[in-house]
């Protein structure tokens, strides 16, 4: 599967007063494209600060103590402040728990909606320029080499106007669409406008009239207004005459019904615009080639069939047949050379791991041979290769961490050694003078060195396992499908430098967007300041900011807790649209397991600060195996419970001396012995499901769920068996 | 839950209306709502956030003056509201300058305006002295007790002082009770709604001392018995409140609403920002509570499992309305009301393949109903069960519950 977001050994602390608080202890998770992770737990659990690593906004007490968080080929705990700016809020995007404090009270929330928006957008429209651009160059280049120097001319002729044409081509495909969504807006409002009057509600007629002129002004695009320019400007000219039969309402009275003529004449224009928007959209990629070279020719004067086909033949014909085949050996030539270097890079590679294996080395000999190896396998990369490849990209910074690790734990654990010593000398002296200690020694935090060391080795092999896939596979590349693929990218970078967001259009998109999360009378709402809205409508608002940048990650945490059903089901329906629309991925953060069932895929159920259980949905509300994740299904009602509800017992415990054993050992019913001593290492259940509890261990003996939740389960499979 | 035998009703809310102004515009946050809770159960409202559950809530234990109707505890009038009088009058009045009403109706005008301009006063007079007609019976209780008493005692001068002392304390705290303490609520924000300077012991043992007891050990006692009902130790009474979880602070909040020895506990919200594992913590307790003390709950809450599982009768409020009002598994298995539909369908469940499967239902209060010359209004559909709707939608909810 498509892995956008992969968490690797997560280790999060905060330092405070009272001590380091460990509140992520060795975490790893993986998201997949288009799916959505539900991580469910206690506050307290890490389930937040986890979140927060991610879009690198943790507090500044905190202390990332090891781990990877890798995205689009780069680690997120690595890169610097700067590119970390351009992936939070754009590419990963945060719903907050408190909309209170994520809101500016002193700004509008029109202008909070569009702001980021407006914002991104320039940045987007930079970014994407940048690497259009580069990538368009790597490719010339490539394209040069494989061909000849002596065709170089041609082939810069070629790129640049693949570069002009494609930008034409969406620049009118822009012009476009703004106009179909400015139609569809126009025929919701004329609905809206019917609907209300017809219900006597309070509504503004004149200035509803006047939104419904504004939007008429605003489709103008030539290919939409084809065939229809005389008919719908005659339908709005007869909105315009007869609405000055309609004698306005007194203030604070609901609307008049509005005069027959009226409606008709707002029934014929909509139906106008829907014929409009019915009608077949040209290609505008095809016709943005044939503007370029024909700038004089009337587009507008041909059916869309007609103009579709003939710009097709044209395009092929004149460039894109040609192009396709220099760029399919350019992509080539970039493939081969790096595919030399990698095969030139093994033996290198297979040495470095032999050293590393052999154990024999100090910091400078270890990082020597790291950053000269490191330095290969960067040369080795196919750039023109569009699913970037994370082990490679972040073979350095993990190599060197991890060899930072090993020896700072060298250095280390004498100290801590050195440390226990003397705290229990004194404690023991203490209690040996026959005085009250009421303080614990703080247990050894010994690194295991041979551990970090295997995981140094481990670096290498998996850098080797994966160039030996990697050249295994040579053969069977597809490059007629990376061409197209390619081509699908400039297209997507170039509709990006393209789209430009207008302060009008982002008010449109973001009365949309509130309308979407269901905030009545968005127009008036627009203009209003946070303090006059409701908890509920604050977190409506929030969630349309998040959205109103178009991520690909988006993080929700706890983002309906403070909702009532109604908009609860509604936003995590609008959260699940959204996903499946956009193929947006979701990391849901809860405490409420009845709202994850409908949105997870996967779950992780977390508890003080480590994943206890794991598995897909079904696996965790249909065979859950941790006492936590049963613990924390049994004290919750559904419709049918009528028994005493199990509550956990106690408060999660102090993580600044994390328990030694199974954390959750204190508060379990279930906890043998071993619990308190030693940490249970995670039993595999299925492919897709595992829990980390010392009762799967085969040695255990067999303990039954709560009856709460087995009566609970029994009749949901009764249920479902039912209905099928 | 437990089985509701006792009919005697403890609060009666009628036509209570509550309207707040914003500018020229009138907020209706409450609009003519009707129910009676009885003795002993507990009593569920739900609707999404600004329904006017909370503003219910807060406008019974008198945190705001209501407009209009009247608010019934112990068969005293506690709360009322002079608005719908005051319309009355204007319409008479609007009807006694017509041209052409007759003498004779113009007299009766007369007779009505005057009326009503007593009722204004009788309202007045109870929404303010309410304490004090409670306090009035109260005293006179006291007197009746110890009249003989100290009577017989008029010899002994030592037992006469000690007596005359007891009695003195007695009169003043009696003197001193509300009935509205009879009333207590728990509020939604655990942390927001818990004095940040005082210690436990002063939160807790608040409501006694502005009640005038004054015996410090009588009211350390207290307060110790008191934590130790809500599941916390003597030791916490010298603590601050930010000294302790999210759930404790809740059961602090519990605490003091429950030394008061109220009748009716108003739970606003009260696990809606804690964790599930607390929130099944505070529902236990809420239970044992109800069990051990004979309270009575109205129980505010938009998480309908939780209000299933915990209420006896459930109210139903969309806008300031009460649409729909039931018998908790009656609602749930025969909801009528279009809103309630949709309120329940959007419940989420812990069952991934049930929950892929469900569809909400939504409700858009313009295109269900057509209220335009057919005015609606709370009925009874079949026993106990109540739904706002005009005379169309009766005969068909009626048809439907057959």
């Amino acid at each position: 599967m498509d892995k956008i977001l992969e968490v690797k050994n997560l280790k999060i602390s905060f330092r405070t007063q009272g001590g380091t608080v460990k509140a992520v202890r060795d975490i790893s998770f993986d998201l997949e494209r288009g799916k959505t992770l539900a991580i469910v737990g206690e506050s307290g659990s890490g389930k937040s600060v986890t979140s927060k690593a991610v879009l690198g906004i943790l507090a500044g007490n905190s202390i990332t103590e090891g781990g990877e968080i890798i995205y689009d080929g780069r680690d997120l705990l690595k890169i610097d402040e700067e590119e970390m700016c351009t992936i939070r809020g754009n590419r990963i995007s945060m719903i907050f728990q408190d909309p209170l404090s994520s809101l500016n009270p002193i700004v509008k929330i029109g202008q909070q909606i569009t702001e980021a928006m407006l914002l991104k957008n320039r940045g987007n429209r930079k970014s994407a320029r940048k690497a259009f651009n580069s990538t368009l160059a790597l490719l010339k280049n490539n394209m040069i080499e494989a061909i000849g120097a002596d065709k170089k001319s041609e082939i810069d002729a070629m790129c640049q106007t693949f570069d002009k044409f494609n930008i034409e081509g969406i620049k009118l495909e822009n012009s476009y669409n703004n106009s179909v969504s400015e139609a569809e807006g126009l025929v919701s409002e004329i609905e809206d406008l019917i609907f209300m009057t017809s219900k006597k509600q309070k509504v503004d007629v004149k200035a509803r009239l006047g939104e419904i002129y504004a939007g008429v002004k605003m489709v103008k695009d030539p290919f939409m207004l084809r065939g229809f320019a005389e008919k719908f400007s005659t339908a709005a000219n007869e909105v315009k005459a007869k609405a000055a039969l309609y004698t306005p309402a007194k203030k604070n009275e609901p609307a008049k019904e509005l005069p027959l003529e009226l409606v008709t004449a707002l029934e014929s224009l909509k139906a106008v615009t829907n014929e409009m928007l019915a009608a077949t959209k040209p290609n505008f990629f095809r016709i943005g080639y044939y503007k370029l070279k024909n700038p004089s020719f009337d587009l507008t004067s041909k059916s869309v069939e007609e103009l579709n086909a003939m710009t097709l033949d044209y395009l092929n014909e004149d460039f894109m047949f040609k192009f396709i085949d220099m760029e399919k050996k350019g992509i080539k030539n970039s493939f081969d050379k790096a595919l030399e270097k990698k095969k030139a890079l093994m033996p290198k590679l297979y040495e470095a791991a032999e050293f590393y294996k052999k154990g024999e080395f100090d910091k400078t000999s270890a990082d020597k041979v790291a950053t000269e190896t490191a330095s290969l396998v960067e040369a080795s990369i196919d750039r023109l290769e569009l699913n970037k490849d994370s082990v490679a990209y972040t073979f350095r910074t993990t190599l060197l961490t991890a060899i930072e690790k090993y020896f700072v734990a060298i250095k280390k654990n004498p100290q801590e050694e050195a440390r226990f010593e003397r705290q229990t000398k004194k404690r023991d002296a203490l209690i040996a003078r026959g005085k009250h200690v009421e303080w614990k020694v703080v247990p050894k935090s010994i690194y295991d060195l041979d551990e970090l060391k295997k995981e140094i080795a481990n670096v290498a092999d998996r850098m080797i396992s994966r160039y030996e896939a990697y050249i295994a596979a040579a053969e069977s590349v597809d490059f007629e499908n990376r061409g197209i693929e390619m081509i699908d990218y400039f297209k997507a970078k170039a509709s990006e430098v393209v789209y430009k967001i207008t302060k009008r259009m982002a008010k449109e998109k973001a009365i949309n967007l509130m309308e979407e999360v269901g905030i009545p009378d968005p127009r008036i709402r627009y203009y209003q300041y946070p303090f006059e809205f409701s908890g509920g409508m604050r977190q409506r608002i929030v969630i349309a900011i998040a959205l109103a940048a178009d991520p690909d990650i988006l993080i929700c945490d706890e983002p309906t807790t403070a909702l009532d059903v109604t908009i609860q089901a509604q936003i995590l329906e609008l959260i699940n649209n959204l996903k499946r629309e956009r193929n947006l991925s979701v990391i849901f953060i809860t405490h409420d397991l009845g709202v994850v069932a409908n949105m997870a895929d996967d779950i992780a159920v977390m508890y003080a600060g480590k994943i206890v259980e794991y598995g897909s949905a079904d696996d965790v509300f249909y065979d859950p195996r941790h006492p936590y994740t049963w613990a924390l299904l049994a004290s919750m009602p559904d419709l049918d419970t009528k028994e005493k509800l199990d509550a956990i017992p106690g408060t999660p415990p102090n993580m600044i001396y994390p328990p030694v054993g199974d954390a959750f050992a204190d508060r379990n019913k279930y906890a043998m012995q071993i619990d308190f001593e030693q940490q249970p290492p995670k039993f595999k259940i299925s492919d897709t499901h595992w829990a980390a509890t010392w009762l799967l261990h085969p040695d255990a003996p067999k303990v039954e769920p709560p009856r709460i939740v087995t009566d609970r389960i029994e009749r949901m499979t009764k249920k479902a068996g039912g209905e099928n | 839950m437990s089985n509701v035998n006792n009919k005697e009703v403890l609060l009666r809310v009628e036509d209570l209306c509550q309207y707040f102004k914003s500018g020229s515009y009138e907020n209706k946050a409450v609009d003519k709502v009707s129910f009676d809770i009885k003795k002993g159960e507990v009593f569920g409202l739900v609707g999404e956030s600004g329904c006017g559950k909370t503003t219910t809530g807060r406008s019974i234990i008198k945190i705001y003056d209501i407009t209009s109707g009247s608010i019934y505890f112990k068969n005293q009038r506690i709360c009322a509201g002079t608005r719908s009088y005051r319309d009355a009058i204007k319409a008479l009045k609007a009807e006694e300058k017509k041209a052409e009403t007759t003498a004779e109706r113009k007299a009766e005008i007369q007779n009505e305006i005057r009326k009503n301009y007593e009722e204004i006063k009788k309202a007045k007079f109870d929404h303010l002295n309410s304490d004090k007609e409670y306090a009035k019976t109260l005293m006179q209780e006291v007197i009746d007790e110890y009249k003989p008493k100290l009577e017989a005692a008029a010899n002994d001068s030592e037992k006469l002082a000690a007596l005359k002392k007891e009695y003195k304390d007695k009169l003043r705290v009696a003197k001193n009770t509300k009935l509205v303490t009879k009333i207590q609520m728990i509020f939604q924000d655990p942390i927001a709604s818990l004095n940040p300077r005082m210690t436990v012991r002063e939160i807790i043992s608040e409501g006694l001392v502005i009640n005038g007891i004054k015996d410090q050990k009588y009211i350390d006692e207290k307060v110790y018995e008191i934590l130790e009902m809500v599941g916390l130790v003597r030791e916490h009474a010298g603590r601050y409140p930010h000294e302790f979880s999210g759930g404790q602070r809740q059961r602090i909040g519990i605490a003091r609403a429950v030394i008061m020895n109220p009748e009716l506990l108003i739970a606003d919200e009260p696990i809606s920002a804690l964790d599930v594992s607390i929130q099944a913590q505070v529902i236990n307790l809420l239970n044992e509570l109800r069990d051990k003390l004979g309270l009575t709950i109205m129980f505010i809450a938009h998480d309908l499992s939780v209000v299933k599982y915990f209420s006896d009768r459930i109210g139903v409020m969309y806008f300031g309305k009460l649409v729909e009002l039931a018998d908790s598994d009656e609602l749930f298995a025969h909801p009528l009301h279009p809103y309630t539909r949709s309120l329940l369908s959007a419940i989420p469940l812990p069952d991934p393949k049930s929950e892929k499967k469900r569809t909400r239902i939504t409700y858009n209060s313009l295109a269900a109903h057509d209220y335009s010359v057919d005015k609606p209004s709370l009925r009874e559909i079949s026993p106990g069960h109540f739904v706002y709707c005009n005379d169309a939608e009766e005969q068909k909810y009626k048809k439907e519950v057959e």
